[in-house]
Order: C-alpha cells, then structure tokens, then sequence
C-alpha cells in the first residue's frame, strides 16, 4: 500500500510540475471563461458578421442555458479530443523513459502502477470540470443575472463521467500499444464508434454511448434519463482498468 | 552458505529466437559475481527476468529462496535494481527521486532522511540542486546506483554499472561495489573484463545465451592458466616463435613483454618435451620457461571467441 501511494503522489506531483498543468487545464479555463461572454455576445457578434445578410431574420436573445451549452460543447469537442491525445501515452512513456522499470523493480504492483495513474488522472479531471463548471456558474450568474445550477451541474457530471471512462479506455489503449499517436488514433475512433452507436435506441438509452450527446441535451435544460448510461459508463471504466492491470501484468517490459 | 540467485534450465524464447538456452546459475550469498559477455550474449534479458520484468519461456527462478515469479514485492523489497540505461522523472532533484524511491519501499522518513544524505555524498551530488534532466550520463549512472542502494538490499543487480563512467567514477562505483562484499550479494552484468577481474570473487560468462563457464575467478584462470607456456630465449625468438606456430599442440603464439614468447597448447605435457629440443636444435639459449597464468581476457576469448554470426 505504501508503494500505491508513494507511486500516486508522484503521480499527482508530477501533473503539477510538468506541462501537464498547463495544457487540459488551460483549454478548460479558456471554455470556462469564454463560454458564458460568447453566448452573451453571439446574436451581436453575427449579426457584425452577416451585415445585411440576416435582415429581417430574429435572433432568440441568449440565455444562462447557451453559457452552459457553450461550456459542454467544449467539453465534448476541444477538451475531450485533448484528453484523448495527452493520455494516449499515459502508459507508454513511462516504459519508454524507463521510468516504469526503475519503479516496478521495486515493491510496487503492476496492478498499483496502472490503478494509481487511472486514479490519480481521474481525480485531475474531475477537479479541472468542477473548477471550470464553478467558473462557468459564477460567469453566467455576473452577465445573465441568473443562473440555476441543475442543468449545469447534471450536465458537467455526465460529461465526467464520460471524461473518466475515456481515462480508463486510454489507460488500457496505453497498455495495448506502445506508440502515443497510434492509442489516441484508436481512442478517437472508438469516440467515433460510440458517437454513432448512440443513434441506435438501445445503446442510446442504456449504455455509455448515451453519453456522447446526453450532456448536451441536459444543459439545454431539457430532461434525458442518464441513469443507465452512468452506471453502465462507472461499470466499464472499472472494467477497462482491471483489463488494461491484467494486460499489463502479463507483458514483458 | 546459502544461495542468493538459483537458476535451472531457464530458457527465454523471442519469437524464433532463443535469448537463453537452459542457463544454470547459483550465486551465492555475499558474494560479488560478474556476469560476463560480448553484447547481445543475454545479460539484460537474463537481469529482466531474474528482476521479474519479464517472465522465462521455461525453468526456475530462485531469488533469496523465493520463486521470482509468484513472489511479487515480498523479492522486490529485499533487492536494489539498476538497469543497463535508468530512466529518471526529469523534472525531479536527485535528492527527490531518491525519497520517493525510499517511499516505495515504504522506509520511514528519519531512516531516509540519513539514507539519502549518504547516497548523495556517494553519488557526488550533495551539492547538486539541478533536475535530473540536465544530469550529463555519468550522473545519471551515479544517482542509478545510489537509488538501487536506498532500500539497504540484500541481494544488487546491475547492468553494465560502469559502462557509461568516466575513469573517476568507474572506480567509485567498482570500490562502493568492493565495500559491500560479505554485506551484500552483488550481481552485476558487463563486457569490462577488468573490472570483473577487480572487484569480483566468482564470475559466468554467457555465449550466444548460454553459460559456458561458471566458476571462482582464481580457479577459472588457474584451468585455462595450465595451457599456456611462457618462454623467454637468447636469441632467435622470431624463427622460434614461427616454428612454434608450425605444431599440431600449439594453438596460439604470441610475443609478450621483454620479447617472451607466449605459446597457448592442448597438451602441456608435449610442450614441455617439445619446446627445449627445439630451443636446443636451434642451438638458442633457453632464459625461462614457465607455465604462465591466462588473464580474464584471455579465458573470455577463449570461450567466446571465434566467428561470430
């Protein structure tokens, strides 16, 4: 157990001390910020940009549920495919520096390697989407004059949901295949697969596909059942965790 | 005395390719072993699986009485690692990768505290403030072998500790090495016959995957010393040595210091009987004639020698 979190304190120190602090967090901060004045600006902005173009066509005013959906959409799209990218070599590079051999000749687990990194790189996300929803929430409070939390809120958590599993799909991809740019083509593909399994009923209402396009849909403020499709997501990231220790634990390094 | 590293039959299969062939080996405990062979012998695969990074086609592995494969960290806490080329977390100070390695194998801060304070001095970089990443490769190494020595190890395995070491720090590392016989087993793989010759009591020379040889160095050199013969004559020593190459016992002539002869031979005993009557038909004056003593190097070759694929 002490190597676990002699191992997941590395981990943690070494996010805040590389580039790791910068980059998901700086396109989170840059959406958290920007979402709410762009949905407030939207209608000025096009019609600056349309000019006579648009005579005559009236434009919805913006409300706090375009900040959110500017927030989720970014979410979904830039920092998703981010993700994908940066945690494509999660694994990987730490084989490939040596790293992982200096470290795993000591009394640390191939299961404790692989779980603490999962672990550790979840807790990030989810402390960068709180940190941005709460940004998101305060902004579009200061510029709409109200702001209700729940479609925000529900609508942030689906989407970690989502986020995590894609840690853990990236963990086990990490594991499968030694080239960074091969497990994120592989990682942005499956998202390609999940997108379009979402139109099918079934796996649009039960499995984690739903969530591909439930969190968009909840912070428009409308109602989707995401019940089924968190804990089918919960179930599989357990799942792609425990496949990509057992996988692990079997290579040669 | 028992045995800190046991390996029967181990045999480890790439592919097509066989790394290691049945390879036999027992170390024992405060013992300082060297694990010799021309590159792509087997050494660092041999380490990756007495380490446990990589499993064995077939065979067993005995490290400290445990079965290395079903062990886990209970081996692991008890033995210091340094591979042929150490990664490091480039964004950390030496002094902190040694605590988080002190950290892994759970060592209380006070005990660590004293560890790291020493094994920087050891390394040399006690005043060193730097990361890791602007570390030249010769640190690197140094900070490799004070990490595998945090956790105090019964059992140290290196690979090639000195290779990437200047003068200066070869003889650090060999003379630390040389400080922990009888205290702890030291395992270590090079191709650096002298510092074989140095440092270690007992060595085995791996060939295309397999042990050729394992023995205490003095009794490997006194069983290859046996046929070579040193001859140091008056004059004439060119047309004698050329003569010598002629013969059917004599495998190898070379010219020594002071002009001496060094005839490697099958049969000692014809050499004896041999050599002094072509000395005589020569009418050459006989200086010395005496069994000499094969270096390391030259057992090596002996073994391993010839042409290779």
């Amino acid at each position: 157990m002490s190597g676990f979190a002699a191992f997941a304190g590395k981990e943690a120190r070494e996010i805040l001390r590389t580039w790791r602090i910068w980059v998901l967090p700086g396109i989170l901060l840059l959406y958290a910020l920007t979402g709410p004045v762009l949905a407030k600006l939207t209608p000025q902005l096009l019609g600056a940009l349309a000019g006579d173009q648009l005579k005559g066509l009236v434009l919805p005013t913006p409300t706090y549920l375009d900040a959110y959906g500017q927030w989720i959409k970014g979410l979904s799209g830039t920092a998703l495919f981010a993700l994908i990218i940066i945690y494509g070599s999660i694994i990987s590079s730490e084989l490939k520096s040596g790293t992982a051999v200096l470290v795993l000749t000591k009394p640390v687990s191939r299961t404790a390697f692989v779980v603490a990194k999962a672990a550790v790189h979840s807790a990030f996300l989810a402390a960068l989407v709180v940190a941005g929803t709460l940004i998101t929430w305060a902004l579009t409070a200061a510029i709409f004059g109200r702001a209700p939390g729940s479609a925000l809120w529900s609508s942030a958590l689906a989407w970690l949901v989502f986020g995590v599993l894609f840690v853990a799909l990236m963990t086990l991809l990490s594991v499968i295949i030694g080239s960074a740019a091969g497990a994120a083509g592989a990682g942005l593909g499956i998202y390609a697969l999940l997108a379009i399994a979402a139109i099918w009923k079934p796996l649009g209402r039960y499995s984690p596909a739903a969530l591909s396009t439930a969190p968009s849909t909840l912070a428009a403020g409308k109602d989707v059942a995401v019940l089924w499709p968190v804990l089918t997501s919960l179930l599989l990231t357990v799942a792609l965790v425990v496949l990509a220790a057992l996988s692990f634990r079997r290579r040669d390094l | 005395m028992s045995t800190a590293i046991r390996t029967s039959g181990l045999t480890k299969v790439f592919g097509e390719k066989c790394a290691l062939d049945s390879v036999d080996l027992a170390v024992e405990e405060g013992s300082i072993f060297g694990f010799l062979g021309p590159n792509g012998a087997g050494k660092t695969t041999t380490l990756r699986v007495l380490t446990g990074l990589a499993r064995a086609t077939s065979g067993s592995v005995q490290i400290l009485g445990h079965d290395v494969a079903s062990a886990g960290n209970s081996v692991r806490a008890e033995i210091g690692v340094l591979p042929d080329v150490p990664g490091f977390y480039e964004w950390m100070t030496a002094e902190e990768f040694l605590r988080f390695a002190g950290r892994l194998f759970g060592i209380g801060r006070r005990v660590l505290d004293e560890r790291v304070a020493v094994l920087l001095d050891l390394a040399g970089l006690s005043d060193v403030d730097t990361k890791i990443g602007g570390y030249s490769r010769g640190m690197k190494q140094r900070l490799g072998v004070a990490q595998a020595l945090v956790n105090a190890p019964r059992l140290l395995l290196l690979d090639e500790p000195t290779s990437a070491l200047d003068p200066m720090g070869r003889k650090d590392v060999l003379d630390m090495l040389i400080s922990l016989r009888g205290r702890t087993t030291v395992f270590f793989s090079t191709h650096i016959l002298a510092d074989v010759e140095r440092v270690c009591d007992t060595v085995a020379i791996l060939d295309r995957g397999r042990v050729v040889a394992q023995a205490p160095i003095d009794e490997l050199k006194a069983r290859y010393g046996q046929q070579k013969v040193v001859v140091e004559v008056t004059g004439g020593a060119d047309e004698l040595a050329e003569q010598l190459g002629q013969q059917s016992w004599v495998t190898a002539v070379a010219r020594g210091h002071n002009g001496a002869i060094e005839v490697t031979v099958t049969d000692v005993s014809t050499a004896q009987q041999q050599i002094p009557a072509m000395i005589a038909s020569r009418q050459l004056g006989l200086s010395r004639m005496e069994a000499g003593e094969m270096g390391l190097e030259e057992v090596f070759v002996e073994l391993v020698g010839g042409v290779r694929p």
